[in-house]
């Protein structure tokens, strides 16, 4: 399935990209993120426990950042294995642009996003998967806002 | 299956406390949704608290206008029931609709709720009828009690005990079921009571919800007509193999006007 999102941060472009590509801050808008560790400057592992509905399952995951063009625009290629519950992949593509927000110099941010999921999630879950990653997204992203504007 | 902890206590307090001292507890009611989960190791609780022994969970009373069914109140109970069937007809039948024969003789309207799984019938019928959720700590109006995906009002550990519908001067149900599973491709549910319409729609978004540019049209008319022209938007809803979010957003209409016309004269 493919997402896509668009919203406004009162907050500079260079400051968002910041945030952006800053671990700590990625972690606290995942949801169910309980410990995120650097592997390289672009790669990240990650511990997700996943509560949605009847599906309870925790997930160990990799994010990597490609296609960097600060403060632009940049890939996230996430993937998680939840053991015997199934595997999930997606990626997001983000970009930036400049916006007046409440008469500031402000952020537009677009989020291009394509999910895929495989094994038993994929099997009994086809009902629940689009509108499950849309909620794990639209939560993200409202809570990148609510720290961005801080 | 792998190894938990089943217990099946005989009060409210003690399956509390047994929430309690679990490290990954869940409740079991009907089941329906939880045990084929933990069979496909999609869900691995650590403790199962079975409230079938608590016995006070099971009535169903029609009495002060109210019709009012213990949590673990079996779908097929509701729509075998003629206490229920005269006062709310829609109610019956919409329990009549849910699932196949084995989900109503198992399911309960209580793990329905407590779900909120977006296709399950319930949830509009709850709206619709302005119902109230009981819990062992408080009540909760449906229209607070409903709140996202899977996501309800419920705290951590808190139990339904009863869910209370006002009954209306006339309502009706209407759904397109996936034909697989029943579950509501689209449902809608009509509530007219002291000429005020509710209009809920389930099946269609991420959560059951009311429609207010139906519940205007109607609240002017009640006719099938008065839904001509209305549109509704697809940015929110359900787009899957099933079906995709413009043809639920049609379909809302078409049920909406199909419940029209189904409600008692």
């Amino acid at each position: 399935m493919e997402l896509f999102e668009e919203l406004e941060i009162a907050l500079a472009r260079e400051e968002v990209w910041a945030m952006l590509v800053d671990a700590e801050i990625l972690s606290q808008c995942i949801t169910g993120c309980e410990t995120v560790e650097r592997i390289s400057e672009t790669e990240y592992t990650l511990l997700l426990g996943t509560s949605i509905g009847p599906v309870r399952a925790r997930f160990t995951g990799t994010i990597e950042l490609t296609d960097l063009n600060p403060p632009e625009s940049y890939t996230m290629l996430g993937s998680g294995k939840g053991g015997v519950v199934g595997f999930a992949k997606g990626s997001a593509k983000i970009r930036l642009q400049d916006r007046t927000v409440a008469g500031k110099t402000g952020t537009l941010l677009s989020c291009t996003l394509a999910v895929s999921v495989g094994g038993k999630l994929a099997q009994i879950g086809s009902r629940l998967v689009d509108v499950a990653a849309r909620k794990l997204t639209t939560d993200f992203l409202s809570r990148f806002v609510a720290l961005a504007e801080k | 299956m792998y190894s938990f902890n089943y217990s099946k206590p005989d009060t409210i307090e003690a399956a509390r406390e047994m929430m309690r001292s679990a490290e990954d507890g869940i409740y079991l009611a009907g089941g329906q949704t939880l045990i084929p989960a933990m069979k496909q190791r999609l869900s691995a609780p650590t403790d199962v608290i079975d409230l079938s022994s608590i016995g006070e969970l099971t009535d169903i009373d029609v009495s002060d206008g109210r019709v009012r069914l213990g949590a673990l109140v079996k779908h097929a109970d509701v729509a075998g029931s003629d206490a229920v069937r005269s006062a709310i007809p829609a109610l019956a039948d919409l329990a009549a609709g849910i699932g196949d024969a084995q989900v109503r003789n198992r399911g309960t309207i209580g793990g329905s709720v407590a779900n909120n799984d977006p296709a399950a019938d319930y949830p509009a019928a709850l709206l619709g009828l302005g119902a109230s959720v009981h819990t062992d700590q408080r009540q909760i109006p449906a229209d607070d009690f409903f709140v996202g995906l899977f996501e309800t009002a419920l705290e951590e550990g808190e139990i339904i005990t009863q869910v209370a519908f006002p009954v209306p001067d006339r309502a009706a149900y209407a759904k397109f079921p996936n034909p697989a599973s029943r579950y509501a491709t689209v449902g809608v549910f009509i509530g007219v009571r002291d000429g005020v319409t509710r209009v809920a729609v389930t099946g269609a978004a991420p959560c059951a919800f009311r429609s207010a540019e139906i519940e205007a049209a109607l609240n002017a008319e009640i006719s099938a007509r008065s839904l001509d022209g209305i549109t509704i938007g697809a940015d929110d809803l359900n787009n899957d193999i099933h079906a995709s979010a413009e043809y639920r957003a049609h379909l809302v209409t078409v049920m909406a006007k199909r419940a029209v016309t189904a409600l008692p004269k």
